[in-house]
């Protein structure tokens, strides 16, 4: 059996060379991958805070929390469709060639491959003479993958997610005020000799004393 | 009963859906126009991005946006009470400031530090000078064959301190984001005129 200290020191070194595989060639995916681990996390935190907030009402944390639940649901959902699929367009698109630099163009005409430029199954990256233009493709091949990266987390986290959690929330927080309304109501025993209504009507209208909402 | 051990991609309703992705994804992809960067500042600019844009920038960007978007988004949300989207409001922008302070300042501080201790045979100091390998200072290199391409390396060396700053912000997010979003909230809140009620 493998002493503990080899053992660690085997995962660390496998850990390195897997994100050094994984994370060197792609940054975009690099983006995408800690990104959605990082909202999971901010969530969490983000739920706990409100949960713990004095100073915020009973009535708006029935927002609040079921917006953050929503929040983190639809982020990190958004987040990684968005990102992945704005990633991924990308990627295609420098690896099919439909955007190149001159350096790559030239290549592509030298080899008689044009004709291939857009096929998704094409890719440039996996040709037997890809080492001539190895650094020029990778130059714009990274930059374009965090951009991507980015510009889908914008529209995801920042667009899309708010519009969403704030439909999702406000219907939460309907369906909770008329839940607690009707807990309320059903609380209420008229006093012997005065009806339901008439006792409901009562207390409406000296709401300044009662401190009750019908 | 047996269970089949075949991979998902190679049964009927893998290859079915693998052949819907390619012929979506072909479709995307005639309709973006072919272009060739010809000018040498479109191609700096993608070469920038990827050599300057780490985790910690892609996390700043992301805050500065938020704070107009995600903010804005809440203000617009007339389906609540007005109390409860100012309240919103401050929430968010309170949310955002935290999350992008701590974010951006912890990645930048764990790929630094990933950058310190990541030297490589040919690694050059600040004083121009080769640098002595041990063991402190190749902590986070990994083995491989060749020297990786230095571009290559940078991600790893990014992605790393991205990794690492994860770990770190489990703890963080409790002690720094938590209460600093509940205090910014209550700050904006008190700016916005909210009347926050004691809980019961």
């Amino acid at each position: 059996m493998k002493p503990l200290s080899k053992f660690l020191s085997d995962f660390f070194m496998d850990t390195k060379n897997s994100l050094m595989r994984s994370f060197g060639e792609d940054p975009g995916k690099m983006l995408l991958h800690t990104g959605t681990l990082g909202w999971i996390l901010s969530s969490l935190a983000q739920i706990m805070a409100v949960v713990t907030n004095d100073k915020i009402s009973k009535k708006q944390k029935t927002f609040l929390i079921p917006q953050e639940a929503a929040d983190a649901a639809i982020n990190i959902g958004s987040f990684y469709i968005f990102t992945n699929s704005f990633t991924k367009l990308a990627n295609k698109m420098v690896s099919t060639g439909k955007w190149r630099t001159p350096a790559i163009d030239a290549f592509l005409k030298k080899y008689d491959l044009k004709k291939h430029i857009g096929s998704y199954d094409f890719n440039i990256k996996e040709l037997a003479n890809f080492d001539e233009i190895k650094d020029a493709y990778k130059a714009i091949a990274s930059g374009n993958a965090i951009a991507a990266s980015t510009i889908g987390s914008i529209i995801s986290c920042n667009i899309v997610t708010p519009i969403l959690r704030n439909k999702f929330a406000a219907h939460r927080q309907e369906k909770a005020l008329a839940r607690i309304q009707a807990v309320e109501e059903s609380a209420i025993i008229p006093p012997r000799g005065v009806s339901m209504d008439t006792f409901q009507k009562y207390a409406a209208m000296n709401s300044s004393r009662s401190g009750m909402k019908i | 009963m047996r269970i089949s051990r075949r991979p998902i991609s190679s049964t009927p309703i893998g290859r079915a859906a693998k052949r819907f992705s390619r012929s979506v994804g072909q479709s995307v992809l005639n309709l973006m126009p072919s272009h060739v960067f010809t000018s040498e500042r479109a191609i700096n600019t993608f070469k920038n991005i990827g050599k300057y844009v780490t985790p910690a920038e892609n996390r700043a960007i992301l805050g500065l946006t938020a704070i107009f978007l995600q903010v804005g988004i809440d203000a617009m949300n007339h389906r609540v009470d007005e109390e409860t989207r100012k309240i919103s409001m401050a929430r968010t922008a309170a949310k955002v400031i935290a999350g992008t302070l701590t974010g951006f300042a912890i990645r930048k501080a764990l790929i630094k530090s990933v950058d310190a201790f990541s030297k490589l045979p040919g690694s050059v100091g600040k004083n121009g000078k080769p640098v002595t390998l041990t063991k402190l200072n190749t902590f986070f290199s990994p083995v491989t064959k060749a020297l990786p391409n230095s571009d290559e390396y940078q991600n790893y060396k990014n992605g790393l301190g991205n990794v690492l700053a994860l770990i770190v912000m489990l703890f963080t997010n409790f002690a720094i984001d938590w209460p600093l979003t509940k205090f910014l909230t209550n700050k904006f809140a008190a700016i916005g005129g909210v009347n926050n009620e004691t809980s019961k």
